[in-house]
């Protein structure tokens, strides 16, 4: 039977598109500071080390006075360290040298992007406006965060009821470990005010991801957050960043400024025709069944359900020039033209959909018409015209029930883990690739860690911590049998990653092929733990994965039937690595680190211009940690 | 005290009330006797969370129930009968599959067919919870929606036979497609991993079963499967469906039949129109359509269905095969066959017979009324059939989306036609209990037609080449239990659809419960015809009368006069409406009021019934298919009665 039933999952992100962008090859950006922050290369952070473990480095000359003597001396925390260049700010602040950094331009309305590094035990955050601040932290394997986690929105010190704010608290923790980088996006909505000065509008968190999941949606800020550079809620203020609670890294920051839209539609005309319309050609020739002029697109004009016509003619009005972005909703067929020009056509009676278009506009007044015709049934009569540019919001220009908010949404299906691993097979899509994997299990661990194993593969292709998966994509209506995981995902490669290799520049398999590698399935072991099984040339292999105690990372331990293998190889990893001052290996960056524990070197090699981490496998047992 | 003396004349109110409403049933029973009276539906409680959408389900030795559910689980039912009044219970003994769609019990583990791999639970240390899920054997899927695998059946040889669905195209999203190996085949598979490519033909094979040690199994309608049918499937069959044949060049193939032979006789029906490629569509008024019978003269290896089960009349949707083997625990049914349907939600019978070497045979309805779409079905030792239900957003006449029931054989016979059997000069039908002589002799009883069934890529057929069947003559047997009908109107290859609306059984006066045989004649068995002078050819004397009458009223007949109600049903029900539509429910397609809401005119609608526009019903999943079977007369009347719901 076909499939036409499509969900709609709605992605309720948003992405830069032309942007500012701090290049942070200098500090031009930001006013002065004590010198705490500073333009470096990178960063080489030991993730095992505490950032309050300092080295104290006395000045050569002793001051006289034993109070002066502690400021005097020099701190230098052990976890982190600068490498040269640019790209990368860093704060490594001191007794001293402590100062929060602030930006030379203010914001209002903003859309920010940026990625941060903390080592372990540190903590700083990143004040909207200098006043509204979210909380950045090292808050790795930490269950149920608070305000004061990474991500957290921060409460304030008032005392009077009507200044107080408790702070909101991230949905999930996204957070990574240690001396990893991480991804911020933030969606920043300014307190409006009116001509008085009165507030009227509170500022608001629009959205905000960490490592891509959303923790914040629409939370309204109605007083500073502690700490703010003033108490004064204004229209716009510096962006600033905290530099006195621990040393902190930044890099690709990028910004986009927004303000309400100054667009407008004037003289909307609109006339109104009735019959079975099949493409929107048919207009022509009718006879008009009502006319007048409106405030707003409306399509309940027509005062029809069905098989009618409506053109609406009438002048856009453009403040400066810029490129905009038109949005159309509609039922049946539509032609937006600006200027004489068709910018959004689709010719039909009977579609559904949204479609954008975006155009190159020259400030003043623009000739403007929207034709929509609808001989469609079942379909409800919808029309709505949305206009906005990068550096704009979103400005509709219809009423609200001629295309009334419509997410398309259903009820989620969410698996959960409760007192045992909860597992759950399902077609699951790597990195959000079109392709789907056919042979997966997500295994969900009380303590809050989940993974993905490729049964085809025997590889661990994804990990992450918090809420297990959505199944809706699988078990709503007839489904498309996939799940998707619900977290920030570290998604590590896809490979067949034991294999006999023929020579070191021999690459690994894709995925496991019969007869030399045959999946047999899992066991549960007492802990509900699954151990995997297959069969590889011959040898059988063991696969069992499990938290650590404190329920921060995954162990990996393969076991092999056979010892003496010759000529094979297991892959740890793929992409950038770097070796670090504990053993472990950042891949990717700092995306993630693999450390191997069962003795093993691991070694480096590249293929296909990619680098791999590999070890030689001889049969012994090997233990590695993915740690994110 | 008081509260208990309460409690007691309440509770023996109710015992009276329940006593009177059960004689008033049965007094009602007795009039117009109906399925329940003698096959019961009792509904077992599933806790409230827990959503059985059956996929699999296999009665244990024990007497418990094991059934796998789309979500992965599978449950074993304690004390599923709910017998000494005590409840069941059910205790999750797996979990995380992907979609299982069949259970077997053997070799004290179950075994199940996950999307991807034949699956064996095992459960070690005997806590009555699985611990070991054994890969038995895995399958390449390109991971699309309609990838679905089913089975196992426990082959003679305790191999395991696996069916699996098609995939569809991405441009031509309604055309089924092989994209890896053995998709649209069935396999065979061994305890240790070794698999066999069986056949392929396969669309959609959700049911299956054996029959005495032969495998059979049921298709979905579809692209190239005009209506659902039984198929036997011996090695090397090929049944319908072409998606199938790209992997006949494979080494393992039993079958050599390539895609390029079979179009170079059949056409594909890819057509472009503006770039696009044209969803092919039933072609009206067709002059030489193929039919399946017909290609199997260039293709000797096409296997023609045993039984047709004519879509939108004995199912749309047909699942599990299951053979009565209760030795008469479930009625007078014992050795034939039972063959479930989602989207009506019901059970239809099968009696197979073996004519010049090849299976054939007729089918009736059974039994309908469940709760949501009939899935799989297993016999405890009782002789209770279980039912594991879904409809899987397919949509279903149960209107529940999922469930688990069972039916059991109230120890009434009901009055049935037991079997069908070919003849060389028509059928010889024997009932379950000696018929009234004078209705059966009486030729006016029957009525009849034959038809058949297109084998092209469009979505379905039509029936097509219908004929009226007409009877020379009929002879009941001296004990009343057989009744031969003899005609010239027998087509090898066709079904023969025969209502034996006037029939009654001697003893009651009742009328035939399901009065309606659909025999699918292979093969006309040789052998002696009875002579003209053995046959009654009775008629009713007021029959004449009958026919002025209509004429009359066609001729005084300009305006469409709109039907009650009562007098639409009959038109509604031989015209297979209500098989998908109800007045005020939406079941698989819409409600008949949701479609007079469309304002569409009488004729528009006639033109609909013969040419759907499943386009029209995005929210609905099951396309309708194109029914020009029906007389234009009836279709204007439907039409009128539709739209005077408005």
């Amino acid at each position: 039977m076909k499939n036409r039933l499509l969900l709609l999952f709605l992605f309720s992100g948003f992405c830069l598109s032309a942007q500012e962008q701090i290049k942070l090859d200098d500090l031009n950006d930001f006013k002065e500071q004590a010198g705490n922050w500073s333009i470096v290369g990178g960063v080489l952070i030991d993730r095992t080390i505490d950032v309050h473990d300092i080295l104290e480095i006395k000045p050569e000359k002793k001051s006289k006075k034993r109070k002066r003597k502690k400021k005097n001396t020099i701190i230098i925390p052990k976890a982190i360290a600068p490498i040269p260049g640019t790209g990368v700010l860093l704060n490594i602040n001191n007794s001293v040298k402590n100062d929060a950094i602030e930006t030379v331009w203010e914001h209002g309305d903003i859309k920010l992007e940026l990625e941060v590094i903390l080592p372990k035990g540190s903590n700083s955050g990143i004040y909207l406006q200098g006043r509204y601040e979210l909380q950045l932290k090292d808050s790795w394997g930490v269950e149920n965060p608070k305000i004061s986690d990474m991500g957290g929105i921060h409460n304030n010190w008032e005392t009077t009821a009507d200044k107080i704010f408790k702070g909101v608290s991230p949905s999930s923790n996204a957070s990574k470990a240690p001396g990893l980088w991480q991804k911020i996006r933030i969606h920043f909505q300014a307190p409006k005010f009116n001509s008085a000065g009165e507030k009227i509008t509170n500022a608001k968190f629009v959205s905000v991801f960490l490592n891509d999941v959303q923790i914040h949606s629409n939370v309204e800020l109605p007083h500073y957050t502690g700490g703010p550079i003033s108490k004064q809620e204004v229209a716009k203020g510096p962006l600033v960043i905290q530099g006195n609670h621990g040393p902190v890294a930044f890099k690709n920051i990028s910004y986009q400024l927004l303000e309400d839209s100054k667009i407008s539609i004037s003289n909307l005309a609109y006339k109104t025709y009735k019959g079975q319309f099949k493409g929107l050609k048919d207009l022509n020739k009718q006879k008009i069944v009502s006319e007048g002029t409106s405030k707003q697109i409306d399509i309940h004009l027509t005062k029809e359900e069905d098989a009618y016509g409506i053109i609406f003619s009438g002048t856009l009005n453009i403040p400066k020039e810029d490129t905009y972005t038109f949005t159309v909703g509609y039922t049946g067929g539509v032609d937006l033209q600006i200027d004489g020009e068709s910018l959004i056509l689709y010719n039909s009676a009977e579609d559904e959909r949204k479609r954008n278009q975006s155009i190159k506009l020259s400030s003043g007044s623009h000739l403007f018409t929207l034709k929509n015709i609808k001989t469609a049934p079942w379909r409800a009569p919808k029309l709505g015209l949305f206009i906005e540019s990068n550096s704009t919001n979103s400005k509709k220009f219809h009423a609200y029930s001629s295309y009334p908010p419509s997410l398309g949404y259903v009820s989620p299906i969410f698996v959960t883990v409760g007192a045992k691993p909860n597992l759950l097979r399902g077609f699951v899509q790597f990195k959000g690739n079109k392709t789907k994997l056919s042979h997966t299990i997500g295994v969900g661990i009380p303590g809050g860690i989940n993974f993905v194993y490729d049964l085809n593969s025997a590889n661990i292709i994804g990990v992450w911590r918090g809420n297990f998966i959505d199944a809706t994509p699988m078990w709503h209506n007839r489904g498309d049998g996939s799940f998707t995981p619900r977290g920030a995902l570290q998604w590590t490669f896809l490979n067949q990653p034991t294999a006999e290799l023929l020579t070191t520049n021999n690459a690994f398999p894709e995925t496991g092929e019969k007869p030399e590698f045959i999946s047999k399935g899992y066991s549960l072991g007492k802990n509900g733990l699954p151990t995997f099984k297959h069969i590889y040339k011959g040898v059988t292999i063991e696969n069992t994965i499990s938290p650590d105690k404190s329920n921060r990372f995954l162990g990996h331990e393969i076991r092999f039937s056979k010892t003496g293998l010759i000529n094979w190889y297991h892959k740890l990893a793929s992409g950038k690595i770097e070796k670090t001052s504990d053993g472990a290996y950042a891949i990717n960056d700092r995306d993630y680190y693999i450390k191997v524990t069962s003795g093993q070197i691991p070694t480096i090699r590249e293929i296909n211009g990619t680098k791999e981490l590999i070890l030689a496998v001889d049969g012994s047992t090997i233990t590695y940690e993915i740690i994110w | 005290m008081k509260s208990t003396i309460h409690t007691t004349s309440k509770r023996i109110a109710t015992t009276l009330s329940i006593a009177l409403f059960c004689l008033l049933e049965t007094l009602q029973a007795q009039n117009v006797p109906n399925e329940n009276d003698y096959y019961r539906i009792t509904t077992i409680p599933t806790p409230e969370g827990i959503l059985v959408e059956g996929g699999g389900l296999v009665s244990l030795p024990n007497g418990n129930i094991a059934i796998c559910t789309r979500r992965g689980d599978v449950w074993i039912v304690e004390n599923p009968t709910m017998a000494n009044n005590t409840k069941s219970t059910f205790k999750k003994f797996a979990t995380g599959l992907h979609e299982p769609l069949g259970l077997l019990y053997h070799d004290g583990a179950l075994y199940t067919a996950q999307r991807g791999e034949l699956t064996k639970l095992i459960d070690t240390d005997g806590d009555q919870i699985a611990d070991e899920y054994q890969t038995i054997y895995s399958w390449p899927l390109s991971s699309h929606y309609h990838e679905y695998s089913y089975g196992p059946v426990l082959a003679p040889d305790n191999s395991f036979f696996i069916t699996t669905n098609v995939a569809f195209g991405n441009e031509e999203w309604w055309r089924g497609e092989s994209r890896v190996p053995w998709r649209g085949w069935t396999l065979k598979i061994t305890e240790d991993g070794q698999m066999e490519p069986w056949a392929t033909g396969m669309r959609s094979p959700a049911g299956y079963g054996l029959v005495d040690d032969e495998l059979f199994y049921t298709d979905n309608q579809g692209d190239w499967i005009g209506t659902g049918a039984l198929w036997h499937l011996p090695k090397g069959a090929f049944t319908g469906h072409p998606a199938g044949l790209k992997w006949t060049g494979h080494k393992d193939s039993p079958l050599k039949l390539t895609e390029k032979e079979f179009y170079s006789k059949i056409d594909i029906r890819r057509e472009k129109k503006n770039g696009r490629i044209l969803k092919p569509e039933n072609i009206q008024n067709e002059e030489n359509p193929d039919f399946f019978y017909k290609m199997k003269e260039n293709f000797p290896q096409f296997q023609l269905p045993a039984v047709i089960l004519p879509h939108g009349i004995l199912g749309i949707s047909n699942s599990e095969v299951k053979v009565d083997k209760t030795a008469g625990k479930f009625g007078p049914f014992s050795g034939q066959l039972l063959i479930g349907d989602m989207g009506q939600s019901k059970i239809v019978r099968v009696v197979l017979e073996k004519v010049k070497g090849q299976y054939q045979g007729v089918a009736f309805d059974f039994r309908s009324g469940f709760q949501s779409g009939v899935m799989r079905m297993d016999f405890d030792q009782n002789g209770n059939l279980f039912i594991g239900e879904t409809n899987r957003g397919w949509g279903s006449a149960g209107v529940t989306h999922s469930g688990l029931q069972y039916l059991t054989w109230t120890g009434k016979t009901p009055f049935e036609m037991k079997t069908v059997k070919a003849m060389p000069d028509g059928f010889e039908i024997e009932f379950t209990m000696p018929v009234d002589k004078s209705t059966a002799e009486n030729l006016d009883s029957y009525t009849g037609k034959s038809y058949i069934y297109k084998y092209h890529a469009a979505y379905g057929s039509p029936q097509t080449n219908i004929e009226e069947i007409k009877l020379k003559g009929v002879k009941v047997s001296d004990d009343g239990l057989k009744v031969r009908v003899v005609t010239n109107s027998l087509r090898q290859f066709y079904v023969h659809e025969i209502t034996l609306q006037g029939v009654k059984a001697k003893e009651t006066g009742n009328p035939i419960l399901h009065p309606t045989l659909f025999y699918t004649l292979n093969n006309i068995p040789d052998g002696i015809k009875l002579k003209q002078s053995e046959l009654s050819t009775k008629r009713t004397k007021v029959k004449k009368k009958i026919i002025k009458k209509r004429k009359a009223k066609k001729g005084a007949k300009k305006k469409i006069t709109v039907l009650s109600d009562a007098q639409i049903q009959p038109l509604l029900l031989n015209n297979t409406c209500v098989a998908c539509h109800s007045k005020d429910k939406r079941i698989v397609g819409p409600s008949f009021k949701e479609i007079a809401k469309r304002g569409y005119s009488n004729e528009r609608m006639v033109e609909l019934i013969y040419n759907p526009q499943p386009k029209n019903w995005p929210e609905y999943a099951t396309p309708m298919a194109p029914m020009p079977q029906v007389p234009k007369n009836e279709a204007l009347k439907i039409a009128a009665w539709i739209n005077s719901l408005k």
